[in-house]
């Protein structure tokens, strides 16, 4: 295989990612837009005080303050690890149970982990507050003690696997070639771990800091792993569901989404689970006195009101899919698979986002009740975030159902 | 540990004359503490005692320090902080005119900056207790630490965080009020927190780049030149001692401390974290902090643990020491101890 060669795959990508119809463009420059908005605010905020000495911006436009160190930003992340993490689903049905319809949209499923990690990875630049320095110091400076190090490790690393992932598979399918088992065997292998690992490394950054009593179980990284995969699938199945709807000649068995949505909703009724242990833990008997009171803000709101919205939200929409998934009529109509979906996704951003973070700090180490609502910059800042993310999404998904359908769709129909 | 490296002698002299000055401005120092809180009895044996302490190895060891980077470091951000205040100096007197007497103490000021990266001591662990039954919730360590430690006006960060807390109730900081107003209430205790330079600090254990560690005479220090503002330390430490500079930190010239530590009071740069370093500047030249020196009911003692003179250990002896949320497991170097006024010492067992 030559070096040439692969460099007409990447013209492939890049060609395919610039080629669309007028809603394409116009979707795709929205996003733009967006993005370019959030890299202002951010630019405006983070680097006026440092690089122009001004004492304008800096992070004191944000909510956070000394009691509540992070905010919206590290509430996303952990959101969106969970997200990448799950890509690997459609891959492990592809080449471990040799599933063939999973085989046509397993590349979806690394395209959705490239563009969450890209999300992930610019969420934690945009919480730092010193960036630059911080991407010549880590690599100098490593402190292998710290989760952040290694979760910062695990996650570029599951990026590098998925690029190569989605960039072999758009270079043999798009030659009308199958992927070459010295190629699967391997990628399977490496991949797997690492998908649980960049979660699991996720949730050892908080659970082990004795400092925040709600964080400091082992519970946490199992259920961050639970409802990732609750989310994952589902995020995913939306997409595909866009793909056929947008893209023509698409097209993928419903058994696809069936399978799909079985792992999401077992996944739920796992975290569901989860949640129920630890309620009973918190709340059955007696507990530690800052657990019990950062876990009635989580689930009764008394300062932060939007904090039990949210819990209950989760708690609410996830059973209500888990019951909308049980109806046999469900199973055999796209769509109603899809609204299934999307009432996960939303009851696991619920559960997943301030929810996961903002309890530990309210109260604080030393009893301080300071609520956080996210300021309008922060927002704007994760709105230009996630924008970016969606348009890598967008842009890549393209070219790589293209390849896709370059081999499994030859003349218009399926073979 | 500090080593010597070979052939460090060729500038003795140089530093012989440096440390004599540091050694009699820290028995000024240590003198006139003595006066103030009460609690340090220094009369001429102890004085001489402490003469006797500087051994050749400690002019070694400064003559190492001078060579070494972080002394390099200091040197710089002294010629940096000198350009910077003396713009600000000239402005002022531009203002208000060259002989008025604000001109003439900025000018003073910048004269006398200097960034210090005075080494650990050999064989010392620092450890500060705190009388809970003498503390009466003054805030003048507050105000103390501010100004010493060079802390940004701007944003208000205060390293030390008195809580309020109902005599009724354990000590359970959740019940704490920091915002309190009036002093001293008969039903109330104080409880000073600051930085408990733990001896298995969290904060040191999760920071991605090194930037914060334990210096070997228990000081936790943070490097405001390495850290990126990832406030994990903030998040992990158990005793919310951390603080985050959320935008530019101001501290105008006629307020300032020219006297520094590069891992200190030196004025911090926007968006790194900082912390009590138990006056690190005054500590290492033989001083005590500034909250123990302005207490005005000596509730306060510093001392170095590993010496049986000290007085922290006098306090150990005679009423126990206690930590805060010992359930976390980072073993402060910050105690709490209940004197006189409640529990009264052991008499005569000892
Ligand atoms: S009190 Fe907090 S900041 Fe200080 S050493 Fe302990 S963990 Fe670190
Ligand atoms: S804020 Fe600074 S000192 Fe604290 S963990 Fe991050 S880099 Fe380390």
């Amino acid at each position: 295989m030559s070096a040439s060669e692969w460099f007409e795959t990447i013209k492939y990508i890049i060609g395919w990612a610039l080629r669309g119809s007028r809603r394409y463009y116009l979707a795709a420059f929205g996003l733009l837009l967006l993005a370019v908005y959030g890299l202002y605010l951010w630019i405006f905020m983070q680097h006026a005080p440092i690089f122009l000495g001004s004492d304008k911006g800096g992070l004191i436009l944000t909510a956070m303050s000394d009691s509540v160190p992070w905010g919206i930003y590290i509430s996303f992340f952990v959101f969106w690890v969970g997200v990448a993490a799950a890509g690997i689903v459609f891959a492990i049905a592809a080449y471990v149970f040799n599933d063939k319809e999973f085989k046509k949209i397993a590349v979806l499923g690394e395209v959705q982990a490239i563009a969450a990690l890209i999300i992930v990875l610019l969420l934690i630049v945009v919480d730092m507050g010193r960036p630059i320095r911080a991407l010549f110091l880590m690599p100098r400076l490593p402190n292998l003690r710290s989760m952040l190090d290694w979760d910062f490790i695990v996650i570029t690393g599951y990026l590098l696997i998925n690029i190569i992932g989605m960039l072999v598979t758009v270079h043999y399918y798009r030659k009308d070639k199958p992927l070459p088992a010295k190629f699967i065997v391997p990628f399977m292998v490496i991949a797997a771990p690492f998908a649980i690992g960049i979660h699991t490394v996720t949730a050892f950054i908080s659970q082990a800091l004795t400092a925040r009593p709600i964080w400091n179980s082992p519970l946490l990284a199992p259920r961050y792993v639970a409802t990732a995969f609750a989310s994952g699938p589902a995020l995913l199945l939306i997409a595909l569901y866009l793909a056929e709807r947008y893209i023509e000649g698409f097209k993928v068995s419903i058994d696809v989404y069936r399978k799909t949505l079985y792992i999401s909703v077992i996944a739920t009724v796992v975290g569901l689970y989860f949640t129920l242990s630890e309620v009973q833990e918190i709340f059955w008997y007696t507990t530690e006195p800052s657990k019990l009171a950062q876990a009635k803000e989580l689930f009764l709101g008394l300062h932060v009101p939007y904090l039990a919205v949210l819990m209950w939200l989760w708690v609410g929409l996830g059973s209500a899919a888990v019951i909308a998934s049980l109806i046999p009529s469900t199973h055999n109509n796209k769509k109603a698979i899809v609204a299934i979906s999307a009432l996960i996704v939303v009851a696991v951003i619920a559960e997943k986002t301030f929810t996961i973070i903002i309890p530990a700090f309210i109260p604080s180490t030393l009893g301080e009740v300071r609520p956080y609502y996210p300021t309008p910059i922060e927002y704007g800042i994760t709105v230009g975030v996630h924008a970016l993310g969606l348009l890598i999404y967008l842009l890549l998904s393209k070219p790589a159902i293209k390849a896709v359908m370059t081999h499994y769709f030859k003349h218009g129909h399926e073979h | 540990m500090i080593v010597v490296p070979k052939g460090s002698l060729h500038n003795l002299s140089r530093s012989v004359d440096r440390k004599r000055r540091d050694l009699l401005k820290a028995i000024a120092v240590g003198a006139s503490v003595a006066g103030i809180s009460g609690v340090l009895v220094v009369d001429r044996d102890k004085l001489a005692k402490n003469l006797k302490r500087v051994s050749l190895e400690d002019l070694l060891r400064s003559t190492a320090e001078a060579e070494s980077p972080m002394e390099e470091r200091a040197k710089k951000k002294e010629a940096e902080l000198k350009k910077r205040y003396s713009a600000e100096a000239e402005n002022i007197c531009r203002e208000k005119g060259e002989d008025s007497e604000e001109c003439k103490l900025a000018r003073k000021k910048v004269e006398l900056i200097t960034v210090k990266a005075t080494a650990p001591r050999k064989g010392v662990k620092y450890a500060m207790a705190l009388d809970i039954n003498k503390c009466i919730g003054c805030r003048r360590c507050v105000y103390a630490c501010v100004m010493e430690n060079n802390q940004g006006r701007n944003l208000g960060i205060e390293w030390i965080r008195v809580l309020e807390i109902s005599r009724e109730e354990s000590l359970e900081l959740l019940g704490s009020n920091w915002y309190y107003e009036e002093i001293p209430k008969k039903d109330k205790v104080y409880v000073p927190i600051a930085c408990m330079h733990c001896e298995d600090p969290p904060c040191v254990m999760v920071c991605p780049v090194k930037a914060t560690y334990k210096e070997p005479d228990g000081i936790v220090v943070i490097d405001y030149d390495v850290c990126i503002g990832c406030r994990y330390c903030a998040v992990a430490c158990p005793y919310g001692a951390r603080r985050f500079n959320w935008a530019k930190p101001v501290v105008p010239i006629q307020e300032l401390n020219p006297n520094m530590h590069i891992l200190g009071n030196i004025p911090r740069q926007p968006h790194v974290i900082e912390k009590c370093t138990w006056c690190i500047q005054r500590v290492r030249d033989g001083g005590v902090p500034a909250c123990v020196e302005v207490c005005p009911v000596g509730a306060r003692v510093f001392g170095d643990l590993n010496d049986p003179e000290s007085p922290i250990r006098r306090i150990a002896e005679e009423y126990g020491l206690f930590v805060l949320k010992p359930e976390t497991g980072a073993k402060p170097k910050f105690f709490y101890f209940f004197g006189p006024a409640r529990t009264p010492p052991s008499k005569g067992e000892r």
